[in-house]
């Protein structure tokens, strides 16, 4: 048949029933169009035929033959698209850019109609294409403000402050950045896991003759070369990369089929031969009873972890309680990107290209499962679109490293959406009990805390939330008394992991919740209630730990409060006249410690300039979306004391850059903007010595010419600066009692919504967001991290909620769209860390913690229903308001 | 995905005429077909496509005021066609609170109509469905499933149509327009889909090759449109699935109300139409204990098919919802997110022209 793909036509021998984004990336080679769901959820394929945007996943390629299809790369020769294009990057609109294609796309069927558009028109414009990273508001700010950017002139450059835009947002908006699925090498063979559609079962497999006939190899336990396990903590490798006749979850990996594509794809799961003996399945109260199954044999009573703090100081008289028991649900990370990439062996190495947070961690855990030396073990992170958490641990790549391994060929693996969702780790459903008494006045005297959260099938990331709740879980208050446990507990359910806050999220419901209720009690105003509480500088937490500088929360409540004043003052007037819709505002606090809990997690940074005049950052940390990636440069460019443009940028790529830890615990500016801003303090010493100048000379690098002070220098070996930074902190003892973080994030948000109380739906209005980042190194980027945590915030509070085997696709697991997230305001306050570069912390997972909490709290104010359950379905929300 | 053979038919006697051997399927823009093929539910031999029939792609206005739609039209352009949306407001509105933008550009009629339930268990070959597969029972009964039906279900199948589309339809009395190996007959939509009884595998009076060519909707149908509005309930603002939702149509004069037409989505195996609900509100003013008690009578042989006991609740306050915001009269034009119980406060629409 013949396609007209941006105005070309192209013969292209594919089935008619062909899906129309299949034939664009795997036959026409346009891997700009992204494929997040292949069923018409995520419209992260949207293309426009004949102008009307389309899901290209739903579109059979014999029905858009005589149609003219356009794709994202087509957007750079026209006037319209590359305005938007530049809009979309002057803006921050694209973060990890999987979605940015279908965004773009969806955009032009508008501004070829209106390129003024209101505000309503682009929200409905973009309302089918899901972003998990931005919130959506730049976006919407990117596509109005498109008209200003015909002829635009290339953007600014910036330091430390300034708004510059991301260095990888060129290859995002015009489609060319390598993700996952974009790329394998030729003759790959396909991998699809096979998994359990029972949530605990026992099986054996019977005779694969019939799949080998077909030229499909079935790779089981037994073909693994080293150990058949793997998981973040170095003394907990509890989850196979097959299971060996034994399932703990829906979802667990039985083995994987290998062959060419188009047969291991036609399999069907009844056709494999495995005989399924189901057994009961263990939830969080089961797994407790006495005689419960045993699911991993070095923890007998399932509890996988339990953190604890006690803490007693002096404290005035208790004269109110409030107590509660909340509960949440699992939640999906549902990056827009399912889990793909392919691995290759070379010789006696592996090579594994693969969406990741982690590169070292993957090769550590590659290396394991091949019984290979980690040296011998490359890991190549492809663009990763969207992780916050979910990526931290491996997914594929253990399997198709051994499939690769074993075969010598080549290995290629794309999840599908129902697939990534069944297997991936998730947010820790939590029950939590916890009581908080005040004294008349108001003060916190007391707060006690007990949480169990479901960690599922394997340990993944449990650990850490059981280490970092108690911590966090009176919030960021002055408390005398604490006590707080937090246990981490097996069962057949989905492995629960790292999720952006890491548990800080559920358990800051439940506290947020007493607050307001101690407040009202005490006939105070919440907000000031919050101030009277909140931590300061000087102040010493439940952990003994003294915080000296940047303690940001009473100059955020400061910021806060007219705000708070005028839309309380709108919501009363609102309310005046009588009707099913009431309106409510509500406020919560977080805090957040950066970083890894009470441990050592260091990372390294090296800038090198060679004597061509070449300035080098090995940089190694993974810019999941977050905006590392520039964030970093800037810093060092500011330390350096040369522009950003002056950098060629090497990164994450294990062979060529050094550990930078993690991309996770908010970790990546304080810890890794750290050490590169001490590997530019070093490399301009260097550089500085060449001519003994002085510390204030002016640097310039231009055509390879180094000057300083303006006279040319000639270089005469690589210079080189290394910045190493691991932030202190002391281990937690048995009291919970200890330093673990060297710096925390501080933030407030209030919420303003609308509640119908016939139906039960909420409709937010507005959300004013205060946040003590220290430094914000590049407002457009922390603002995007402030929008996009909001939203997930929004989802968890109002519609998330994960049902193992009922919402493995994104239409029974809904995340907000962009018609759900408000207005957002932003009050960035700086309190400077003097720990951090430039005075930076961190706000990947600050930003969402405050958020649902806060909307709960203007639930009530606005109905008097106190939700101790999220989502706040309808119908939940009219239960509890009975 | 399978093989299969591929026909692309020239007329509508073709496509009936190929459609007569087992295992073909009918294609129109697959939003729903290539999904289920994608998953195993649905596993075709012969997909013949609708896109090339003639005559299957009109929205004709027939002498004496009733209006034809072609199969084969497209969910968006039916919605933004002025004169369709004049006369017949609240499909309108009930089309586009379906799906999303790219969605409802391909989305045809005749799909809209014949789409399968969203039941998690049917599209997960894994499970028991007796709907997929006869006889093997229902993991929905005692699974998650608040989302299930209330009304007419069976211990054979508790799962509901999804459409918004069909709900103001058969409220306006609609009729569907079949072509098979019999020829032409003329359904009510109100008799199109089946109640699961004992064989939820029938989902439609359709016959095995039996094809929709139209749907009509009578001139007396565009007589509700000073008063007619759709409500949908749904978990997020937009692009979701309605929990439940309710088509309403009334004719007042001095005061009172002349005839009513509700209707009600999202509680069972077919769009809801509710007589009897209907009938208590003729001669009635159009007040809050009227709505009342017309949704009490349309939800009073409800029961629950598992957690799903709020959704009776739910069912009767949208109904009151969409006969309030009926007799409050239709709107000059549509809000920004049609049918949706989260518009209350939003901004002026703008929403533009066919391909939002
Ligand atoms: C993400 C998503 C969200 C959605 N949300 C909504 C929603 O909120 N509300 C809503 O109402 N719908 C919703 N839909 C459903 C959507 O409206 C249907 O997918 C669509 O209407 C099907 O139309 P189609 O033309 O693509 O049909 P196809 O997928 O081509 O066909 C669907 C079925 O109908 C049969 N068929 C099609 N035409 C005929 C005919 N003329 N005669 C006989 N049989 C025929 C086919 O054989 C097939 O079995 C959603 C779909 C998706 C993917
Ligand atoms: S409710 Fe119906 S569709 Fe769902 S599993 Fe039961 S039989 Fe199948
Ligand atoms: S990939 Fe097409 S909608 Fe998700
Ligand atoms: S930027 Fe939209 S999903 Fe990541």
């Amino acid at each position: 048949m013949i396609l007209t793909v941006n105005g070309a036509d192209t013969r292209c021998d594919v089935a008619p029933g062909a899906r129309l984004s299949a034939v664009l990336r795997d036959t026409l080679c346009l891997t700009g169009t992204k494929v997040g769901c292949d069923a018409g959820d995520c419209g992260a394929c949207t293309v426009l035929l004949d102008g009307a945007q389309v899901c290209a996943c739903l579109v059979p390629a014999a029905q858009a033959e005589g149609h003219a299809i356009r794709t994202v790369e087509s957007l750079a020769a026209d006037p319209l698209g590359a305005a938007l294009q530049a809009a979309f990057l002057h803006h921050g609109a694209a973060q990890c850019g999987i979605c940015t294609p279908g965004m773009l796309m969806a955009a032009m069927a508008l501004l070829a109609r209106d390129t003024t558009p209101s505000e309503a028109a682009a929200r409905a414009a973009i309302g089918g294409v899901l972003c998990r990273c931005t919130g959506y508001t730049k976006i919407v700010d990117a596509i109005r403000d498109a008209h200003r950017f015909h002829n635009a002139p290339p953007s600014e450059e910036g330091g430390v402050g300034a708004r510059l835009p991301r260095l990888d947002g060129v290859a995002k908006i015009a489609g060319l950045d390598r993700f996952g699925a974009d790329e394998a090498p030729p003759g790959a063979l396909w991998l699809r896991p096979v998994r359990s559609p029972h949530a605990h079962a026992r099986f054996e497999l019977g005779d694969t003759a019939a799949l080998a006939a077909r030229g499909i190899r079935l790779l089981t336990a037994r073909d693994v070369p080293g150990a058949n396990s793997f998981g973040i903590y170095p003394d907990i490798k509890d989850q196979p990369v097959f299971c060996d006749g034994y399932v703990r979850y829906r979802g667990d990996c039985i083995g994987a089929l290998l062959g060419p594509r188009a047969a291991v794809e036609a399999v069907r799961f009844a056709e494999l031969p495995i005989a399924w003996t189901p057994l009961p399945p263990v939830d969080m109260a089961a797994a407790r009873l006495p005689g419960a199954p045993v699911l991993h044999l070095f923890r007998p009573d399932n509890v996988l972890s339990t953190g604890r703090l006690a803490c007693a100081r002096d404290a005035p008289e208790e004269a109110h309680v409030a107590e509660g028991l909340f509960e949440t649900g699992f939640v999906e990370h549902a990056y827009i990107e399912p889990e793909a990439g392919h691995a290759e062996r070379i010789g006696d190495t592996i090579s594994v290209f693969a969406c990741t947070q982690a590169p070292y961690m993957d090769r550590e855990e590659v290396a394991r499962v091949l019984g290979i030396a980690q040296d011998e073990v490359r890991i190549i992170p492809s663009a990763c679109g969207g992780g916050f958490g979910g990526k931290l641990d491996v997914s594929i790549q253990p399997m198709i490293a051994v499939a690769a391994w074993i075969t010598g060929k080549p290995v290629r693996a794309v999840w599908t959406r129902g697939e990534s969702m069944a297997s991936s780790t998730k947010r820790h459903p939590a029950r939590i009990r916890a009581r908080a008494a005040c004294a008349a006045d108001g003060r916190l005297v007391r707060f006690e805390f007990e949480g169990d959260f479901d960690t599922g099938a394997y340990a993944s990331w449990g650990p850490t939330v059981a280490g970092r709740v108690p911590v966090h879980a009176c919030g960021p208050y002055r408390v005398p008394h604490v006590s707080a446990v937090a246990r981490a507990i097996y069962t057949t359910n989905p492995p629960s992991g790292a999720f952006r806050g890491f548990g800080v999220p559920q358990a800051a419901i439940a506290q947020e919740a007493l607050y307001d209720a101690l407040a009202d009690r005490c006939g105070m105003d919440r907000l000031e209630f919050r101030a009277l509480n909140a931590l300061r500088a000087g102040d010493t937490t439940a952990t003994g730990q003294t915080i000296a500088h940047s303690a940001g929360l009473p100059a955020c409540l400061d910021a806060l409060r007219p705000h708070w004043a005028a839309l309380r003052a709108e919501a009363a007037a609102f309310n005046a006249t009588p009707g099913p819709i009431r309106r409510g505002t509500g406020i919560a606090c977080m805090w957040y410690g950066i970083g890894n809990t009470g441990m050592s997690n260091p990372s390294t940074m090296r800038i090198t300039l060679a004597p061509d005049g070449t300035l080098t950052f090995f940089n190694g940390a993974v810019d999941i979306g977050q905006g590392s990636t520039t964030v970093l440069t800037q810093i060092a460019a500011e330390a350096l004391g040369l522009p950003p443009a002056a950098f060629t940028l090497v990164l994450g790529d294990t062979t060529l850059t050094a550990d930078a830890g993690k991309t996770s615990a908010s970790r990546q500016t304080f810890v890794s903007g750290r050490a590169a801003q001490d590997a530019a303090i070093a490399l301009r010493a260097a550089i500085l010595r060449l001519t003994n100048a002085g510390e204030g000379a002016r640097l310039s690098l231009e055509d390879g010419v180094l000057r300083i002070d303006g006279a040319p220098v000639p270089i005469p070996e690589t210079l080189e600066g290394v910045g190493r930074f691991d932030p202190p902190t002391v281990p937690l003892d048995a009291e919970g009692q200890g330093i673990p973080y060297a710096t925390y994030g501080f933030a407030a948000q209030i919420a303003s919504l609308d509640v119908d109380t016939q139906l039960g739906t909420v409709t937010l209005r507005r959300i004013v967001a205060a946040h003590d980042v220290g430094r914000a190194v590049n407002p457009t980027l922390v603002e995007g991290q402030i929008h996009g945590g909001i939203a997930q915030g929004i989802g968890l509070a109002l519609m998330e909620e994960y049902l193992p085997g009922r919402t493995e696709n994104l239409h029974d697991y809904l995340i907000p769209t962009a018609g759900d997230v408000p207005p957002i305001d932003i009050i960035l306050i700086e309190e400077p860390e003097p720990l951090g570069p430039f005075g930076a912390k961190g706000i990947g997972e600050p930003a969402l913690v405050p958020t649902a909490p806060a909307i709960l709290s203007a639930i009530h104010d606005a109905t008097g229903a106190r939700l101790h359950r999220v989502p706040a379905l309808p119908h939940r929300v009219l239960e509890a308001m009975r | 995905m399978n093989r299969f053979e591929y026909i692309r038919p020239r007329s509508v006697a073709e496509a009936v005429a190929a459609a007569a051997i087992p295992g073909s399927a009918y294609l129109a823009a697959g939003t729903n077909l290539l999904d289920l093929m994608k998953i195993g539910v649905a596993r075709p031999g012969r997909l013949i496509d609708l896109n090339h029939l003639p005559g299957l792609d009109a929205i004709e206005t027939l002498p004496g005021g009733a209006v034809r739609i072609g199969a084969q039209v497209r969910n968006a352009e039916l919605a933004h066609d002025p004169e369709f949306a004049r006369r017949f407001p609240a499909v309108a509105e009930a089309l586009l609170s379906g799906a999303s933008a790219q969605l409802r550009n391909a989305a045809t009629v005749g799909g809209n109509l014949m789409q399968r339930t969203r039941c998690a268990w049917f599209q997960d070959t894994a499970s028991a469905c007796n709907r997929r597969e006869p006889g093997t029972g229902c993991d929905a009964l005692g699974g998650e499933n608040r989302m299930h039906a209330v009304l007419g279900w069976s211990e054979h199948c508790i799962a509901t149509h999804p459409s918004d589309f069909c709900v103001p339809l058969v409220a306006l009395d609609a009729v569907v327009e079949i072509e098979g190996a019999g020829g032409r007959r003329d359904i009510p939509l109100a008799d199109f889909h089946l109640l699961p009884g004992t064989t939820p595998e029938r989902e439609s009076v359709l016959a095995p090759g039996e094809l929709v060519i139209a749907v009509r909707l009578p001139a007396e149908a565009a007589g509700f449109a000073a008063h007619a509005r759709y409500a949908k309930l749904r978990e997020r603002t937009s692009y979701a699935f309605a929990v439940v939702s309710a088509a309403a149509g009334l004719r007042i004069a001095n005061g009172r109300i002349v005839e009513a037409r509700l209707a009600l989505g999202g509680v069972a195996a077919k769009p809801w139409r509710a007589e009897a609900a209907e009938a208590s509100l003729a001669g009635a003013a159009p007040d809050a204990d009227a709505f009342r008690r017309a949704a009490e009578i349309a939800m009073a042989e409800a029961k629950p098919s598992g957690d799903n006991a709020f959704k009776i609740e739910l069912a009767r306050r949208i109904a009151i919802r969409a006969l309030t915001q009926a007799a409050a009269g239709t709107p000059d034009r549509l809000p920004a997110l049609p049918a949706s119980s989260f518009a209350s406060n939003a901004g002026a629409p703008n929403m533009g022209g066919l391909h939002v």
